[in-house]
């Protein structure tokens, strides 16, 4: 028993990052269902280009009956989903820094300003980012904080580290203003060890460890904890190095047999998996391969993180 | 086997085209397709060159690219006739640099050496790429242009650079051109004298609004970056025309490359359709580590040993899986793809291609299914 969830769920912003395709998405939606069996609140939240994209998380979820938009939604009990789009972004960010609210909406609907914010990808991550501090702030008339945990699924590799460049990177180019104001809220909560972690996920495939293993210096690099590294979809070690020999002395005499491909895809993930624990300097979960999708995927991944 | 005659197959297209553009999703092996689509052009004696953004090391090294710099290199004949390339067939490849690729265009347009002086001594230069998007895909679609126009190659392989959006590298040159449209830019140019009182009024609007948000300090520097590069809005201009009126020619088009991940096919169909509502050539998907093939049969000695048989079982059913997975996949694609669209299975070879022999393996590989 190891506490890397513990430590998860402590903060109130959790990055699940890695390359495309290594299954963040099942991942951060089997955190949150881990994090609502340990009685806690989640909102969910994916990068996506605008409020039409489709929602992976809520495929994840098995959420039937709302699909998530730029306001949270309840997904399923105790989850509430969210799309982070750079317009949203913007818009609250103008709200907030421009006198009235009518002066936001006049220029969100000016094209200059539309297209100046589209121009300038620093503008999209500022808005996500800034979303993202909008959602952290919001609080119940109780005084709590409406969102307690927020786990986000990030987009590709690039994006947790542009996440965490950003910041920094603007206030170089903006160092005053309401921009640097909000850059330097946006660095304080990420950097910050009590309220941010991040998650690096990858799969036991040679090029996608080195490019985890990069990732996870370029987050610590620019101040980001990270709370571990997920090895995903481990496929099992099946043959003992007795059997294995046999079995090459075998496909030499008659060639190639059925599931020799599949013994080959063992091999090299678990030569990469080798390398990774060799290199891994935060603690590392290994999570197992499995055929199931969706929803239940989600649910038996949760099952298996609340052992660590 | 197609028998329609206008019916595409991949060999058509690498005889016929002078671009191909390979498009798909971060990890879907995109480099190494377009790679292999390159090698056998070449066998097909054309001379052909292989434009990529971020290839693995040892690929790159293959390809007789040096990392460090973004010359054009030639994959030496000898090696070419190693793995059965033989003249008139030419392999290059290159490895993009935006950032100089940009300076080059600044050096060339700038109205004069002043002018490129003052735009690389700018602050903001140096954070060009952060500060104007797609700025890599923009170079990579300049590349093409400039490539594509010098009529050294017979055909051109783009791999697209690795963004969140598939296809923002055919957007961005369109947006660059929005963005920089006069009336967006007199915007922030200072002191241009306009005749109508509401276009004065909205000037001023969007003035004293960035100058708000974004410090007036920061607003004024940025006005005197904007207008150091105004002299060259023109060309970049064309530039991005000649890129549009090359990638919707008939001597362009544009495969999806695809692998069996889970969500890949929602992500196939939808670049599919965004392939499709931009106008250009969509000309078929390749599903790469495709594991769908002959099965082949497990050898009798081993049925004999029990503790054996049911470790080989479970290999045989996973492989058995992978290859129902794929070849339910590409029916789907089938199903999913243009009119005479092709579909490719690139098969999955057991290990990384990073050299020559590799990618001429999964060329093999391709045309055994072709």
């Amino acid at each position: 028993m190891m506490d890397i969830m513990l430590d998860i769920f402590s903060r109130r912003l959790v990055l699940v990052t890695g390359k495309g395709g290594v299954g963040k998405t099942a991942l951060t939606a089997a955190l949150a269902r881990l994090a609502v069996r340990r009685g806690l609140r989640v909102l969910v939240a994916e990068v996506v280009a605008d409020d039409q994209s489709p929602s992976a998380l809520s495929q994840a979820l098995g959420s039937v009956n709302s699909k998530p938009g730029e306001e949270p939604v309840g997904l399923i009990p105790g989850i509430r989903g969210v799309l982070l789009t750079p317009t949203k972004g913007h818009l609250r960010f103008l709200q907030d820094v421009l006198p009235m609210r009518l002066v936001a909406d006049a220029a969100m609907r000016s094209t200059a300003v539309r297209r100046f914010l589209a121009a300038a990808p620093a503008f999209s991550e500022m808005g996500v980012l800034y979303r993202i501090l909008d959602l952290l702030r919001q609080r119940r008339l109780d005084g709590t904080f409406e969102h307690p945990l927020c786990i986000i699924d990030c987009p590709a590799t690039g994006h947790a580290l542009a996440l965490a460049q950003l910041p920094a990177m603007l206030l170089q180019i903006i160092p005053g203003g309401p921009i640097g104001k909000a850059m330097r809220e946006g660095l304080s909560i990420l950097t910050d060890l009590q309220q941010t972690a991040a998650l690096v996920v990858t799969l036991p495939e040679s090029l996608p460890v080195s490019e985890a293993l990069e990732l996870s210096q370029g987050l610590r690099g620019h101040g980001v904890h990270i709370a571990g590294m997920i090895a995903n979809r481990v496929p099992e070690n099946l043959l003992t190095s007795e059997e294995r020999k046999e079995l090459e002395e075998i496909v030499a005499k008659q060639g190639p047999i059925l599931g020799m491909r599949a013994l080959q895809r063992r091999d090299r993930a678990h030569q990469s998996l080798t390398r990774l624990q060799k290199e891994v300097e935060y603690p590392l979960i290994t999570l197992v391969e499995r055929i199931e999708q969706g929803p239940i995927l989600s649910e038996t991944i949760s099952r298996e993180l609340d052992e660590y | 086997m197609n028998t329609s005659a206008d019916q595409n197959t991949l060999r058509d297209l690498i005889r016929q085209k002078k671009a191909l553009v390979c498009c798909g999703p971060g990890g879907v092996g995109k480099t190494t397709t377009a790679a292999a689509i390159g090698l056998a052009a070449a066998r097909e004696g054309r001379k052909v060159l292989v434009l990529t953004i971020d290839p693995a090391r040892r690929l790159a090294q293959a390809m007789g690219i040096d990392a460090s710099s973004s010359n054009l290199s030639q994959v030496d004949a000898q090696r070419l006739k190693e793995i059965g390339i033989n003249p008139p067939g030419e392999l290059h490849a290159m490895m993009l640099n935006p950032g100089a690729v940009l300076d080059s265009m600044v050096k060339r347009f700038s109205s004069s050496p002043e002018g490129a002086r003052r735009i690389f001594s700018s602050r903001l230069y140096g954070h060009l790429a952060n500060m104007v998007a797609g700025m890599q895909e923009y170079a990579a679609a300049e590349a093409l242009f400039e490539l594509s126009s010098s009529n050294r190659y017979d055909l051109i392989v783009l791999d697209t650079p690795p963004s969140r959006n598939a296809l923002e590298f055919l957007e961005a040159p369109g947006r660059l051109s929005k963005f920089l449209d006069e009336r967006v830019l007199h915007f922030f140019l200072p002191g241009t004298a306009r005749k109508w009182l509401v276009w004065k009024k909205a000037g001023e609007f969007v003035h004293g609004l960035f100058a708000r948000v974004f410090g007036q300090e920061f607003f004024e520097e940025m006005q005197q970056f904007i207008l150091a590069f105004s002299g060259m809005f023109g060309t970049f201009r064309i530039h991005a025309q000649g890129v549009r009126a090359l990638l919707t020619s008939k001597d362009a088009a544009f495969l999806l490359v695809t692998c069996s991940e889970p969500g890949q096919k929602e992500e196939a169909v939808f670049l599919r359709h965004r392939l499709l509502a931009m106008k250009v050539q969509f000309a078929g998907f390749i599903l790469n580590r495709s594991w769908a093939g002959d099965e082949t049969a497990l050898p009798n000695v081993l049925l004999n040993s029990t503790s054996w048989l049911e470790k080989l079982e479970v290999l045989a059913q996973e492989e058995l899986r992978h290859i129902k997975r794929d070849k339910e996949y590409l029916d789907q694609l089938r199903k999913e793809t243009v009119p005479n669209g092709i579909i490719i299975a690139a098969p999955y070879l057991g290990m990384d291609v990073e050299d020559l022999k590799g990618l001429q393996l999964l060329v093999e590989g391709i045309f055994a299914k072709c």
